[in-house]
């Protein structure tokens, strides 16, 4: 209750000093609150971006396709080396330097293989939901206690039975952290890449906006976006909390 | 008495980074049916191995580990089960689930394992804890939730690698107390690794003196006398000395030698 008033005060605070700023400010650049509503009620009623519906459905099918194949070539990438101890020592630290090169700089490339269209949204999202997954699986196996395998061998567990009953209850939550950050990845490279250049999705609705110098309508979309991004990592949320129940 | 467990002629030989290690030269043992047989030796004397080798963990370099009439190849957990010193309990598991693990394996239906794990928590004396996950548990109950594993399958041969090893010695003393009834209740047959006289001497029919690296078979003592043992009768007393200059020779050699 009492963190809940407070978070209710920095809100109120924050919208009010920014209310103050944006009607002392120059009108172009800086829109209040009391501005920044009507705008979003007009891009909800399909007054300002009447094809609203159409980019945000593109963004968000960008982002599950981008999602889907980081998490089948991640779980296959990680599950591949961290059961391969060689593969492993071999592109382990080669995966983990590459996780450190500031992602953007292979954007321009992904451009001119994939064309400004969807596909190479989708492969910068793909490439930066890919490496948390990739590097939690491997976290989790090397998390899993041998002697815990032992015993399931013991107890006459074949490999795959020791997989299903040891290693993935073990590296469960592990890798739904990894998950979980490679959404959050997979959406910003999503919408970075639209923003960066694309003719369609939220990320080119708020190019537009922004470039013509509406900053109300522009607001109104960053709060719709991040709805969208913030939604997404509720679901997340939710479904790490269930692991960490399950497990240790 | 019939022998459940023959060893003939066994050695094993592990190669490290600093050369061949002769863990087990040439033992050869057996245990029969309803034995407490335990194995004591310094540190490194290949005790584990040779309990290895018996549950199937470990292949034998040389000579042959015959349980139930059949050669070892692999786990036989319709025939036997382990406890080991470190549990490996199963942090997602409840104790209740823990138990059921093996028979899990095994395939016995949910409900079946679930009644006899149930009519184990008694004697385990974990009625209260059914529903606790490991980390809310005591050492001495997380062991006996492991012992529980290993008395579901309902094996006649139960092999146990120092389960109360890393226990205090107050604890220790009161598990013994307890294994020792629920192996009279259960009729099994327990060969036992422990580093400890006193756990030798009260619960064993027979205890094996392994001399330091290369392990191989110093002494057999026989120990017919009845449970509950007195400690301190003149009998036990003599025996723990002939015990003691046994286990003591080997130790300090153990002690003389540079650690691989």
């Amino acid at each position: 209750m009492k963190v809940l008033a407070i978070r209710v005060a920095i809100v109120v605070a924050l919208l009010g000093a920014w209310e103050i700023v944006g009607r002392t400010a120059n009108p172009l650049l800086y829109v209040p609150p009391s501005a920044a509503v009507p705008a979003l009620g007009r891009l909800l009623a399909r007054d300002s971006y009447p094809d609203l519906a159409e980019h945000l459905l593109l963004t968000l099918r960008e982002i599950l396709v981008a999602y889907a194949l980081a998490i089948v070539a991640g779980l296959g990438c990680g599950f591949a080396l961290g059961f391969n101890r060689l593969v492993g020592r071999a592109y382990g630290p080669i995966l983990a330097a590459l996780y450190a090169v500031p992602a953007v700089v292979w954007y321009p490339s992904l451009m001119l293989f994939f064309g400004l269209d969807a596909a190479s949204k989708i492969a910068f999202g793909f490439l930066l939901g890919f490496f948390p997954i990739t590097l939690a699986v491997l976290a989790g196996i090397r998390q899993v206690s041998p002697q815990m395998l032992v015993v399931a061998r013991a107890f006459g567990a074949d490999g795959l039975t020791a997989f299903r009953k040891v290693t993935l209850p073990a590296m469960l939550f592990t890798l739904v952290g990894g998950l979980r950050t490679g959404l959050a990845l997979t959406v910003i490279g999503v919408i970075v890449g639209e923003i960066l250049g694309s003719k369609s999705g939220m990320g080119s609705l708020i190019n537009h906006a922004y470039g013509l110098f509406r900053t109300a309508d522009y607001i109104a979309l960053v709060v719709v976006t991040l709805v969208l991004i913030v939604g997404s990592d509720a679901l997340a949320s939710a479904v790490e909390h269930r692991a960490q129940r399950w497990t240790d | 008495m019939s022998e459940l467990i023959v060893v003939e002629g066994v050695s094993k030989r592990y190669v490290t980074s600093s050369g061949p290690v002769d863990a087990l030269r040439d033992i050869s043992l057996s245990v029969g049916g309803g034995e407490f047989c335990t194995l004591i030796g310094p540190s490194g004397c290949g005790k584990s191995t040779l309990l290895g080798m018996l549950g199937g963990l470990v292949t034998a370099d040389a000579g042959r580990v015959v349980v139930d009439s059949r050669p070892v190849e692999r786990p036989d957990p319709r025939r036997v089960a382990t406890v080991f010193q470190d549990p490996g309990l199963f942090p997602w598991r409840t104790t209740l689930e823990n138990v059921e693990f093996g028979l899990e394996l095994q395939g016995v239906p949910a409900a079946r394992r679930r009644q006899v794990a149930t009519d184990l928590l008694g004697p385990l004396g974990l009625r209260d804890f059914a529903a606790k996950y490991p980390r809310e548990l005591s050492g001495g109950m997380r062991q006996r939730v492991a012992i529980g594993r290993a008395l579901a399958i309902d094996t006649p041969i139960v092999l146990m690698d120092e389960p109360f090893g890393a226990l205090d010695e107050q604890t220790r003393v009161l598990m013994g107390e307890w294994l020792l009834d629920i192996w009279r209740r259960m009729r099994k047959t327990v060969v036992f690794v422990t580093h400890s006289l006193h756990e030798a001497l009260a619960l064993s029919t027979r205890v094996v003196v392994m001399t330091a690296r290369p392990g191989r078979i110093k002494s057999v003592l026989e120990l017919p006398m009845p449970y509950p043992r007195a400690m301190e009768s003149s009998e036990l007393v003599a025996l723990r000395a002939k015990l003691w200059s046994d286990i003591r020779d080997e130790s300090l050699r153990a002690m003389g030698e540079p650690h691989p």
